[in-house]
């Protein structure tokens, strides 16, 4: 659980106590109510003189009055009705009353004199814990003015003085001025002492309350912007090409900052102009009605070019921007600037816009630093493997070319354009024109496997129904096998766990492993193709065939890039050696196993297996495919 | 009936233009040859051919292409059918390079793509088959 949702609880804590307590208070009345009753009782056996009747009226009283607050309680439960606003003025009218029924007895029990009037005490901490500080202190204030005027009544003989309990009834008590009035002022500075005492205590942990919660709400923010940031990066990490990774950066910068606009500009070759390669909340006319912005002619990017980790650029300083008439008709009042580098090496500029000035705290720049730096990375992971890409791919065709003409040159000889041919020389030819043939597929393998080896780190897992897949690819298959004259026969056994796959990769798998069993095995054999879910709950896909087998020397190797054995060689000559290697790569990635049976001249059993999702949890760990194309 | 068809074969692979000129002149077309785009382009304006062999990369690698589109783009050169041969696998280059991908559809200015390395006798149907479509026009 959050730390935030701990101390908002706790603020709901404090109410719920005020609640509690407020019930508490009644229950304890019953208490002190049957105290009261028994403790007079057993007075009244030693002391004649205590004014029984009096006491036990007002008692019973008490008693009356707790009986109507339990009834309100019940009836405010049971309506679910829970304002604080009436537990206040609840607990207030309680105090009143329970005030009122202590000066009563205080009175009829020795006024001043009374061993009662400690409880006034219990009262003002109560008042203090569940009031305002204020209450308390004005409560404190009734005491002194009740007590007070109660003993100025009895000075003036309006109201009789009562003998007070535990002192013998032959001393004749009276109020004497002003000696008495010292013990009446020690009472009422203890009573304010303690008011003051619960009071600041209680204002000291609401405060730290108060702080835990402005902390922990800030953690929350920051917590949500982390999550915002991860998710961006995630997204821009799938883009494939250049100019939607930064569109994605710049909408994603924008957003999360809750800025205006944001841009990204990159340096030409001369590093002299930046141009504007993305931007999010500009006008078109912004970016359009210049060329780019020239390096030497605007300070705040030159500052970040040169090596500054941020620059800050409030509208009003107009000599720190090439083109602040444009700035202001954007509506852009202060812009922040920051690099996108790495390693030192400045690619660009990773601009904010906002229409309020300084908008950006020291902590949303240094967020805004860590965002700019991780898109930085990605243009740069993403250039390193779109330049690959292209390389292996001009590789690809430089190799293919001549190859090509190579092949055409020597059609031309066969189909007899260059005259008639001896037979060795037709067959010399064919057996060129054939190996050339498997170059060229070389060639192909070698560029795709490579593709697919970088593919197979980029591509994000999601659940699939790997019969689905396997369905699909029933329908080509028994033509093509009834073409070899092979029969094939698929057995599936559902229902199946679904596996954290990609439905390319499981495709590519099932259709390596078929066509390979399809291809070694000779007319009249059969290849049979089994999905079914093992006793751990796995998948597994097995490819039985009654070809030709593998020797078992080689199994070993049938995983090696180029490797073939020579018995397939020998059936079939086409063949690069790299399907399986595909195979286990696949698997790998995947997290799944296959292991190889195999006895030469009768069959092979080829047996993957895949690991099943292993709960909901782990499935919606992986984040969503986002088409970022 | 190919009788004095006109050719163009635009190819920067020498080797190869002569190959399929030989091919071609066997069956008594008429071929020009072009090495690059821009000279391509001239001939086409010199005069314009009744089939344009093209090959898809030559010195950029969208060379073909971007030929391709500038001939759809103006009207007089706009019927000329297309023959594009690529190294890659029909369906890479069907595809289209990604700058292309926006403007896919029924402007496709490309009859047919075939793969080398190229077949003299499937090469000649497909040419008959191409320009017995555009005669009646």
């Amino acid at each position: 659980m959050q730390l935030g949702d701990e101390l908002v609880k706790e603020q709901i804590f404090f109410r719920k106590e005020l609640r509690e307590r407020v019930y508490w208070f009644i229950q304890l009345r019953w208490v002190a109510a049957g105290a009261a009753l028994v403790g007079s009782w057993l007075v009244y056996y030693q002391w004649r003189t205590l004014p029984i009747t009096a006491l036990n009226r007002i008692i019973f009283f008490v008693i009356i009055y707790n009986i109507v607050f339990h009834l309100i309680w019940r009836r405010v439960e049971a309506s679910k009705h829970r304002q604080v606003r009436f537990y206040t003025i609840f607990a207030h009218t309680q105090i009143i009353c329970d005030f009122i029924a202590l000066y009563l007895l205080i009175y009829y029990t020795g006024s001043i004199y009374s061993p009662l009037h400690t409880f006034l005490i219990f009262h003002i901490i109560l008042a203090g814990i569940l009031l305002s500080p204020l209450s308390c202190y004005l409560y404190c204030l009734s005491v002194l003015a009740v007590l007070g005027g109660l003993m100025a009544l009895q000075a003036f003989k309006i109201f009789p003085l009562q003998p007070a309990v535990f002192q013998s009834p032959l001393w004749f008590y009276r109020l004497e001025f002003p000696e008495i009035l010292a013990p009446f002022a020690i009472f009422v500075v203890a009573l304010f002492i303690t008011a003051f005492l619960v009071t600041s205590l209680k204002l000291g942990l609401r405060t730290k309350g108060r702080e835990l919660l402005r902390v922990s709400k800030e953690l929350d923010a920051g917590n949500a912007k982390l999550t915002a940031l991860y998710k961006m990066v995630t997204e821009i990490g799938n883009c494939s090409e250049l100019q939607t990774l930064m569109d994605a950066a710049t909408q994603n910068a924008a957003q999360i900052m809750g800025v205006k606009a944001c841009s990204i500009k990159l340096l030409d070759d001369q590093r002299e102009k930046l141009m504007f390669a993305s931007t999010y909340g500009l006008s078109e006319n912004y970016v359009k009605a210049k060329e780019g912005i020239e390096v030497a002619q605007s300070p705040i990017n030159r500052k970040i070019i040169e090596g500054s980790l941020s620059a800050i650029g409030k509208i009003d300083e107009k000599d720190y921007f090439q083109y602040p008439e444009d700035i202001r008709k954007e509506g852009i009042a202060s812009m922040i600037c920051l690099p996108l580098a790495v390693e030192k090496m400045v690619l660009g500029v990773f601009c904010v816009y906002s229409t309020e000035s300084y908008y950006l705290s020291d902590d949303d720049t240094k967020f805004f630093s860590l965002m700019a730096d991780l898109t930085a990375l990605a243009i740069e992971n993403l250039k390193r493997d779109l330049d690959k890409s292209w390389f292996l791919k001009k590789a690809a065709h430089q190799l293919r070319s001549p190859l090509n003409t190579v092949v055409s040159m020597l059609n031309l000889i066969r189909n007899l354009h260059h005259g008639p041919l001896t037979e060795k020389q037709v067959k010399t030819l064919n057996r060129s024109v054939k190996r050339l043939q498997i170059l060229g597929d070389v060639v192909s393998d070698l560029l795709t496997l490579d593709l697919k080896r970088s593919d197979l780190t980029k591509t994000v897992l999601h659940p699939v129904t790997p019969e689905e897949i396997l369905k699909r690819l029933m329908g080509p298959y028994r033509i093509l096998a009834a073409e070899k004259k092979v029969d094939v026969a698929f057995d599936i056994e559902g229902p199946l766990p679904r596996i954290l796959a990609d439905e390319q990769l499981v495709d590519e798998l099932f259709t390596n492993l078929i066509s390979n069993g399809v291809k070694y095995t000779p007319p009249g054999g059969t290849v049979r193709v089994m999905l079914a879910r093992d006793n751990k709950n796995w998948i597994r896909f097995e490819v039985r065939d009654t070809g030709i087998g593998i020797p078992g020397n080689d199994i070993p190797h049938l995983f090696t890039e180029f490797f073939r054995s020579a018995n397939a060689k020998a059936l079939v000559e086409e063949g690069t050696g790299l399907g399986l290697v595909v195979v286990k790569e696949i698997l790998d990635r995947l997290k799944g196993t296959i292991s190889v049976k195999s006895t030469p001249g009768a069959g092979s059993i080829f047996t993957c297996r895949l690991p099943p999702i292993q709960n909901m949890s782990t499935a919606n760990k992986f984040p969503e495919r986002k088409p970022c194309d | 009936m190919s009788t004095g068809k006109n050719i163009l074969v635009i190819d920067d692979d020498r080797d190869l233009v002569e190959t399929l000129r030989i091919v071609l002149e066997s069956k008594n077309y008429k071929v020009r040859a072009a090495y690059d785009g821009k000279e391509g382009f001239s001939r086409i304006e010199e005069k314009l051919p009744d089939l344009i062999i093209l090959d898809v990369m030559m010195t950029t690698d969208t060379e073909g292409f971007d030929l391709a589109f500038k001939l759809q783009n103006i009207p007089e050169f706009r019927e000329v059918p297309i023959l594009m041969l690529t190294s890659f696998p029909k369906t890479m280059a069907e595809e289209g390079p990604d700058r292309f991908q926006h403007i896919l559809g029924e402007g496709w200015p490309v009859s047919i793509f075939m793969e080398k390395p190229v077949d003299p006798d499937k090469l000649l149907t497909t040419i008959e088959d191409i320009l017995a479509e555009e005669s009646p026009a």
